[in-house]
């Protein structure tokens, strides 16, 4: 649950669309290639990114950037697992950041 | 190559990227007709086409669709009528069906490429979520998407191959020897 603090940052519509991404790439990935897995979890997270990125917090605005910037190039890498990897890192660096950064731990910046 | 023939064909790429350029009725008009001299099994012709032009109904079928990155201006859905198939007792023992989608869907490919237009199938999409937005009929089976458009200028992403090959290497002759020896 969201704090009553915090806004709202999806509406119904663009929640029903991430709704029917996840429920047809659940059921298409049943006979699709196992490369397709990764691949649809970043295309919902690249569309979430995109739905949410003007009324984010400055730190999590990074992130969102990050991912929508980047995400793109890592389609092309499906066949290649050591530079999907290493791309895969880097966004996972990334959101490291913007985890400690929105906890205000320290070692944030 | 210098048959224009097999020059379209070789040049012919899967587009992810397009243009909201429209496409002239007049080429989408030879596209569909050229899908019509498409072969199929026993001339039986099992393949409908649906085109789709309406933004409102594209932008559902998108939302259903997660292989379907492009935002063309045509969609062409290639679907087949099961009730062709009605004097067998079931067309899935002998699917011949879906080598019809794939000749129709390649023949539109390669006629739009010679248009001048650019094409992306798709078939990563929710068939029963796409019968349901499209009101097909019961047996009519939705089964690839055809995006037509114009390319986009823009680097588009691509899946990379693992590495280059050449056609010998699919290749054999006679009794599964390989095609250099």
């Amino acid at each position: 649950m969201a704090k009553s603090s915090e806004k709202r940052l999806l509406s119904e519509d663009q929640a029903v669309e991430l709704i029917a991404l996840f429920l047809s790439s659940a059921r298409l990935l049943i006979s699709e290639p196992p490369a397709y897995g990764p691949l649809r979890l970043l295309t919902a997270t690249e569309r979430l990114s995109a739905m949410i990125l003007d009324d984010a917090s400055p730190t999590t605005k990074k992130l969102l950037q990050v991912c929508i910037d980047r995400i793109p190039h890592t389609y092309t890498l499906a066949n290649e697992v050591k530079e999907y990897a290493a791309a895969m890192d880097e966004l996972c660096d990334a959101l490291g950041q913007c985890l400690v950064d929105r906890a205000k731990l320290q070692g944030g910046s | 190559m210098s048959n224009p023939v097999l020059e379209n064909i070789r040049t012919r790429r899967v587009i992810r990227e397009m243009t909201d350029e429209p496409v002239d009725p007049h080429h989408l008009e030879q596209i569909l007709e050229a899908a019509r001299w498409s072969p199929t099994g026993g001339n039986q012709r099992p393949n409908r086409f649906v085109v789709i032009d309406d933004p409102e109904l594209q932008r559902l079928i998108r939302l259903v669709a997660p292989g379907m990155f492009q935002h063309a201006p045509i969609l062409i859905l290639i679907c087949v009528d099961f009730a062709i198939f009605h004097h067998q007792l079931d067309p899935e023992d002998d699917p011949l069906y879906p080598i019809d989608v794939g000749k129709a869907a390649q023949t539109m490919a390669l006629a739009a490429h010679s248009l001048g237009l650019s094409t992306g199938p798709v078939t990563s999409f929710n068939k029963a979520a796409v019968k349901k937005i499209l009101n097909l009929p019961e047996q009519v089976i939705p089964c690839l998407f055809l995006c037509v458009g114009h390319k986009a200028p823009q680097t588009q992403f691509a899946m990379r191959g693992a590495q280059r090959i050449r056609w010998q290497d699919l290749c054999y002759r006679n009794r599964y020897e390989t095609w250099d020896r």
